[in-house]
């Protein structure tokens, strides 16, 4: 025993962790989102199952793929492959037809995570990226389809965005829905907007266990209620602004995002507010779907000039001490020879 | 009780169970001394002792005509086998004076006088001729410290001892109350301040109540309750805590009128001045879930690492019987198979240095000798950062770790000194608190070097 070699590890300091990981945080994010996806589950039954267990498939797929590809090493055991599959999921309506989602995942954790460097260095949120790259490519779908008529039945229904939501009727002037109905469960829309207490109660979550903070998601709703009750004029409706669409997914779990969100609670305020501004500009100008997406995506390619912008003083860079010091320098005690 | 502190830090497991209750005791002599000839910040000593010498407890065996440097002293009675580089507890050889231990050792005498009478210069004179250095970690040459170029109206005495684990500075607390507050008036009356503050942990009560029983009934000096948060021994935050003061970045605990000192420092000051006692040997907490007996020990400087371990009953799950050892030669060999040590820390977990010898000295500034289990050893394998901000809400320097560390990490230092990795002193609480398991730190020290080497070429 006395001439065995002594196997030391050799490391810099710290030699203490604390028991946070990635994988810890997206295990925490997954356990937020069961609620809103058990009501959905509850709503749409099997086609739900159906939407969220391909989403969930082609993440992980993907993920696999663009790092074998890429010769980087696997990351799957982050979770961060499964969170953005069940957010796409959850963006999208019952009725999508698979292949639609699956491209969405596929381009959101392809190009958008993968391609940009891995989680981490992406610019845009991936689930967000999916989902838009298909509302844009919905022209070449509609091509495709008619040019291959035959093979309809086998791709479904093209519906990516045409089902009647909430905030549709609302700009219809035709909202059938109350408000009691649209926070506790309605089966309209995306997936992820299938209740609003369902999703508030995950976000909680995320904020009782410190890995988002409050900042971002209530400058996103106090400004979209702010900016509702000034465009509508009526407080119940600014109120079905908050509670219909995607705004409160977003607003919780998308646009807090820890890669493509603020550093700062200053820059997260800034980031939120725009958000805000943003989403209701499209709401009450443009058209009624849609905007939560653009509006994060948008505010995503300001990270870094946010920022730069709200970048903190350093400690003891604010020199107000300076009055508390006794003025007069004398001359030192005692000076060594 | 107000307790006061400091904004950010990290509240952090202390460990400090192990030992806190631990009488200070004493160790035998290695067979072998090894003495650094530069053991602190500033410029090293030359030997003033060659092979062949005879050398006693205390006598100069090092010095330099620089102002910012601190005399070396022979820990030991016995004979300087030679004058050569040795390893050093940052990984580095240094050159050291080995010194072979005599078996009988002369007690040595210290003529005891009345420090109150004496006077400023004799007081910085029995600084610097006793070699005192900040005995914190820094090791920070004392007499320096003591003199500094404008007003200073408080003197703290730091006493937090933050780092999880360490416990020696609290027996000192506890144990040698009235050299401390010796200790600091000297201190207090060499600076020339109205005011001494010692800063305690709420985490040791029955220090905060000793000093409290000693110091009753004077005014000019305050006993201030701080919560048990790192890095609240770090200078710049401990003045923050009791002064309310910030030191601006690039400046000196001196430039807001304060000096800082740590416990033991405050009582070699005291024995410099009241024995003429040079630091030629420290308190030190052996400890860690891997000690047999953790405790804390009194030690001579040049103690090899090895020789307290076996001393302290070794590595826990192999007990260290007598006759077991090679004790011919002087090595210390190796007594545990690896499945019980994973990892050995000088200092304290989060500045340490890990170890990869045994027969590394303990120098003036070691606070510690941590013995983790495997179990303990942490990962070191790291991911990309994702931006969770945790370290940037951490930060007591309110920098921006995560930006320093990408900037460094791809090679951009300019960018990631402009991010603050200046300013940073290696707490490593980011590195502590990230999710990807970044070190930070090491991006920090790989940027100062950088800079520094830019700064050097132009």
């Amino acid at each position: 025993m006395v001439d065995q070699e002594l196997q030391l590890t050799i490391s810099p300091s710290p030699h203490l962790r604390s028991p946070a990981t990635v994988s810890h945080a997206m295990r925490d994010v997954l356990l937020a989102l069961a609620p809103v996806t058990a009501v959905s589950l509850y709503w749409f039954k099997f086609s739900a199952v159906f939407l969220i267990i391909v989403c969930l498939g082609a993440a992980v797929l993907t993920e696999l793929l663009f790092r074998k590809i890429l010769k980087r090493p696997a990351t799957l055991r982050d979770g961060s492959a499964l969170v953005t599959g069940l957010l796409v999921a959850l963006c999208f309506g019952a009725g999508t037809a698979w292949w639609t989602a699956i491209l969405a995942t596929f381009i959101g954790i392809g190009l958008a995570k993968e391609l940009m460097g891995g989680l981490g260095w992406n610019r845009f949120n991936p689930a967000l990226f999916g989902r838009l790259a298909v509302i844009m490519l919905v022209p070449i779908f509609n091509y495709v389809t008619v040019t291959f008529a035959p093979l309809r039945p086998f791709f479904g229904a093209l519906d990516v965005v045409t089902q009647a939501t909430p905030l549709a009727m609302l700009k219809q002037g035709a909202l059938q829905t109350d408000l009691g109905s649209l926070l506790l469960a309605h089966p309209g829309g995306a997936l992820g907007e299938t209740s609003a207490i369902a999703v508030l109660l995950g976000g909680a979550y995320l904020i009782y266990k410190k890995h988002i903070s409050w900042h971002i998601p209530a400058s996103i709703l106090g400004t979209v209620f702010v900016y509702g009750l000034i465009a509508e004029g009526n407080f119940s409706l600014a109120l079905v602004h908050i509670l219909a669409g995607g705004v409160l997914l977003g607003a919780f779990f998308m646009a807090t995002d820890w890669v493509t969100s603020p550093i700062t609670p200053k820059g997260k305020l800034i980031f939120g507010t725009a958000i805000g501004v943003l989403l209701m500009s499209f709401r009450v100008l443009l058209g009624p779907t849609e905007g939560m997406a653009f509006s994060i995506l948008i505010m995503n390619a300001c990270v870094p000039i946010i920022d730069r912008i709200t970048k903190r003083p350093r400690f003891g860079e604010v020199a107000v001490q300076e009055a508390a010091v006794p003025a007069a320098v004398k001359p030192a005690v005692g000076k060594s020879n | 009780m107000t307790v006061k502190t400091f904004n950010r830090g990290v509240f952090l497991p202390h460990f400090k169970k192990l030992s806190e209750e631990k009488p200070i005791t004493t160790i035998s002599l290695p067979k072998e001394v090894v003495i650094p000839l530069h053991q602190h910040t500033g410029a090293p000593c030359h030997a003033v002792v060659k092979a062949g010498d005879k050398v006693k407890t205390g006598q100069k065996i090092g010095e330099s005509a620089a102002f910012v440097s601190a005399l070396i002293h022979s820990s030991v009675d016995g004979t300087v086998t030679a004058v050569e580089p040795r390893p050093y507890f940052t990984g580095t050889d240094v050159e050291s004076v080995v010194i072979a231990v005599n078996p009988k050792q002369e007690e040595p005498k210290w003529p005891e006088r009345d420090p109150s009478k004496l006077t400023m210069d004799e007081i910085k004179a029995a600084v610097k001729e006793a070699g005192i250095v900040g005995m914190g970690g820094a090791a920070f040459p004392t007499h320096v410290k003591l003199s500094p170029p404008r007003a200073i109206d408080a003197v703290i005495i730091n006493a937090c001892e933050c780092e999880p684990f360490l416990t020696c500075d609290h027996r000192l607390l506890i144990e040698s109350t009235e050299a401390l507050v010796e200790g600091a008036k000297l201190i207090q009356k060499l600076v020339d301040a109205p005011k001494i503050y010692f800063g305690v942990e709420t985490n040791k009560p029955d220090g905060i109540e000793a000093l409290n029983l000693k110091i009753a009934g004077d005014e000019t000096m305050e006993v201030v309750a701080l919560d048990v948060k790192y890095p609240q021994g770090s200078e710049k935050q401990l003045i923050k805590a009791i002064m309310d003061r910030e030191v601006p970045p690039g400046k000196l605990p001196f430039d807001v009128g304060v000096v800082v000192q740590n416990v033991a420092t405050a009582i070699a000051v005291c024995e410099a001045c009241r024995f003429q006692k040079p630091l030629y040997e420290r308190v030190l907490t052996l400890t860690g879930d891997g000690a047999a007996k953790p405790g804390n020990v009194r030690v001579r400087i040049g103690t090899p690492i090895g020789h307290i371990i076996e001393q302290c009953g070794g590595f826990k799950g192999a007990s260290i019987e007598e006759g077991e050892l090679d004790t011919s030669e002087v090595r210390y060999p190796v007594f545990a198979p690896p499945h019980l040590v994973g990892k050995i820390v000088m200092g304290g977990p989060m500045t340490g240095w890990a170890q990869s010898r045994l027969d590394v000295p303990v120098v003036k500034g070691s606070s510690g000798i941590l013995i983790f289990t495997p179990a303990m050893v942490v990962k070191t394998e790291h991911t990309a950062c994702v931006r969770c901000a945790k370290c940037v809400e951490h930060c007591p320097m309110f920098l921006y770790p995560n930006y320093i560390g990408t900037y460094a990490e791809t090679g951009r230092y300019s960018q990631a000194a402009e991010w603050g990795a200046m300013d940073c002193f290696e707490c490593g609480i980011c590195v502590y608190v990230c999710p990807s398991n970044r070190p930070i730190v090491q991006f920090v020290r790989e940027t100062k070097k950088q800079i520094a080497a830019a700064r050097a070429a132009k």
